[in-house]
């Protein structure tokens, strides 16, 4: 596997704080791989998503991103590569329309005039915001600034997404429609995916969750490793999968297998004892 | 004090080629000292539903009664500040809130607006900031070098350190970590118990079932359903027209049914779940 993003031995400190955000943190990310980012508030995943994107520069240790060292002089063509979708959307937004706000990206890339009113349209349209175009995004309800932020990354096909909570504010069959959509991408457009998230349900779709911790990577494993960390998984502030949680108050009454079972499992088995009754 | 919405409707740019409705023709109460969860798609108009409650913004059309206060098309700027003290609100954007340079002082600031003295609401600044699960050492912290989830308890410590008698929280567990948002969410149930009223807007339908009493559905602009969690949940109409998701135990449920599973009403938390499990696995 081709590593798309490689930090080794970052360190970062925000001016006047005591603790560094990000310490000693090593962490590769492979080419069209999706990653979950997780962890208590404050552990670091938002300050690592701007390290990665030259937002903000480590005081010490290295970032490359496809083959290139996050530094001054490559940062312009790093941050072509790369599109995040802000925790808070407001910070997102530079247009004083919802179509020139998606166009804003699209134009940094150079792309021509009539090329780029079909492209705006056919993001508003991935995200079912076409009938919004023409409103100032400050004055939308906050899923729809959600779905507006996530428009605008889209439509410059960036190589690596990262999306910081981006579709908290979501109701659950748009978050469920939007994530979608973003696996669809990746798949066809050989995109990798960062996702930061606190939804364990999110972390299914990704082949790697890691988990952070005062700044440092504590846990890195694939999904079912870490949903097998069962009530130790509260201990870095996550939820246990909904399947564990059921699972483990059944325990206590009935007899199913060790170990983590996703939802379709606990089920069947389930169903198996209750049908020998 | 009881909250009681009479054919509210309110169009943002009324009169203008932009105009949009964000609330149509509503008539709503939200009881005094309950817990009320409002749910309901994206655009739907549950923000706009509760900044009405406050004078956030004024109904184009109809009345809002806040106990014995009136809110009315007429109502002006003047004269807000008794209704913004017994009625608290944390927005959905933390940080549209926040505006002091230290935590300390945006916390001390909604509580000396409405006449502490200073030496208390530094007291209160302190409790609250361990109320919402950080240390006293954020206290001289700006509240803008923080991370999003931190905001988030900041601006609850805000509302909450002014007493409110209503508590009004739009999304206020957006953000944050889940053991934080079982905390906080057990706070807000406290808080309850301890006689405040308390509005939720949220998307998370588990909360909802383990901690409201009463719900209210948004569709559209308009009340599509009020009622107990259960029943609403129960409700087919709603859930087959996609207006409404369920909470994880009841689609568990579900998929159970497919299996010669049974459940008359839809479990809604966890432990309703199990415990019928139990029994129909065991036959008694
Ligand atoms: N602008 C800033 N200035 C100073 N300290 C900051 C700033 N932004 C964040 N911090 C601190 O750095 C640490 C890491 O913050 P970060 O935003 O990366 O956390 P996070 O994991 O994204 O949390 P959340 O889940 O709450 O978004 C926190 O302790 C936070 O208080
Ligand atoms: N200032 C405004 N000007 C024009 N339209 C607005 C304004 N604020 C909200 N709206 C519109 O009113 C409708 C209801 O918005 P509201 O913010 O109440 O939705 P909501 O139910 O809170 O949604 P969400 O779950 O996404 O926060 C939306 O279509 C929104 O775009
Ligand atoms: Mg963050
Ligand atoms: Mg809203």
């Amino acid at each position: 596997m081709e590593k798309i993003i490689s930090i080794k031995d970052v360190t970062y400190t925000y001016p006047e704080s005591k603790q560094p955000a990000i310490n000693n943190l090593s962490l590769d990310i492979y080419r069209n791989e999706w990653v979950s980012i997780v962890g208590r508030n404050g552990s670091g995943k938002s300050t690592l998503a701007k390290l990665i994107d030259g937002l903000i520069e480590s005081e010490s240790g290295t970032i490359f991103v496809d083959g290139q060292e996050v530094n001054e002089e490559n940062i312009w063509n790093i941050r072509s590569k790369i599109g995040i979708v802000f925790q808070n959307p407001d910070h997102q937004f530079v247009g004083a329309t919802v179509e020139d706000d998606v166009a804003f990206g699209l134009e940094n890339q150079g792309v021509p005039r009539d090329e780029m009113v079909k492209e705006v349209d056919d993001a508003l349209k991935m995200v079912d915001m076409q009938d919004y175009k023409t409103r100032d995004p400050q004055s939308l309800s906050g899923g729809q600034k959600q779905r507006v932020a996530i428009a605008g990354v889209l439509a410059t096909k960036p190589s690596i997404i990262i999306m910081d909570e981006s579709t908290s504010m979501l109701d659950p069959n748009g978050r469920k429609t939007v994530l979608d959509l973003v696996k669809q991408l990746r798949d066809q457009q050989d995109m990798t995916i960062i996702s930061i998230t606190h939804d364990i349900e999110e972390t299914e779709l990704s082949e790697r969750i890691v988990v952070l911790r005062s700044g440092e990577v504590v846990k890195e494993a694939d999904p079912k490793a870490i949903y097998d960390m069962g009530s130790e998984l509260t201990k870095y502030g996550l939820e246990e999968p909904f399947s564990s949680q059921v699972a483990s108050l059944l325990k206590d009454g009935i007899k199913l297998p060790e170990g983590y079972l996703n939802e379709e499992e606990l089920i069947e088995n389930i169903w198996k004892l209750s049908s020998k009754m | 004090m009881e909250i009681i919405f009479k054919n509210v409707t309110h169009s943002y740019e009324a009169n203008s080629p932009l105009e949009g409705i964000g609330l149509n023709d509503v008539s709503l109460a939200i009881h005094d000292k309950k817990f009320t969860a409002i749910v309901g798609k994206t655009g739907s108009g549950k923000s706009t539903l509760v900044r009405h409650i406050n004078a956030l913004i004024k109904p184009t059309s109809g009345t809002i009664k806040v106990g014995d206060r009136e809110i009315t098309p007429e109502t002006n700027n003047k004269n807000l500040k008794s209704l913004r003290k017994n009625v608290g609100m944390v927005f959905q954007f933390p940080e549209s809130q926040l505006f002091e340079d230290t935590v300390e002082k945006d916390i001390m600031f909604g509580p000396m607006n409405f006449g502490m003295s200073e030496s208390d609401a530094k007291e209160s600044a302190k409790k609250m900031i361990k109320l919402v699960g950080l240390g006293e050492e954020y206290l001289d912290k700006s509240p803008f070098d923080l991370s999003g989830g931190q905001m988030r308890r900041v601006a609850i410590a805000g509302v909450l350190a002014s007493n409110p008698e209503t508590i009004i929280l739009d999304e206020p567990t957006a953000g944050l970590d889940p053991v934080g948002r079982k905390e906080i969410m057990d706070l807000f149930k406290n808080l309850q118990k301890q006689g405040r009223t308390i509005i939720l807007i949220t998307h998370n339908m588990d909360d909802v079932a383990n901690y409201a009493e009463e719900m209210v559905v948004i569709h559209d602009a308009k009340v599509m359903a009020v009622g107990k969690p259960k029943d609403i949940f129960n409700d087919k109409e709603l859930l087959t027209n996609d207006i409404l998701t369920l909470p994880r135990s009841a689609v568990f449920a579900q998929k159970l049914s497919k299996r010669d599973f049974s459940f008359p009403q839809l479990p809604i938390t966890i432990s309703e779940l199990t415990a019928e499990i139990k029994q129909q696995v065991h036959g008694d």
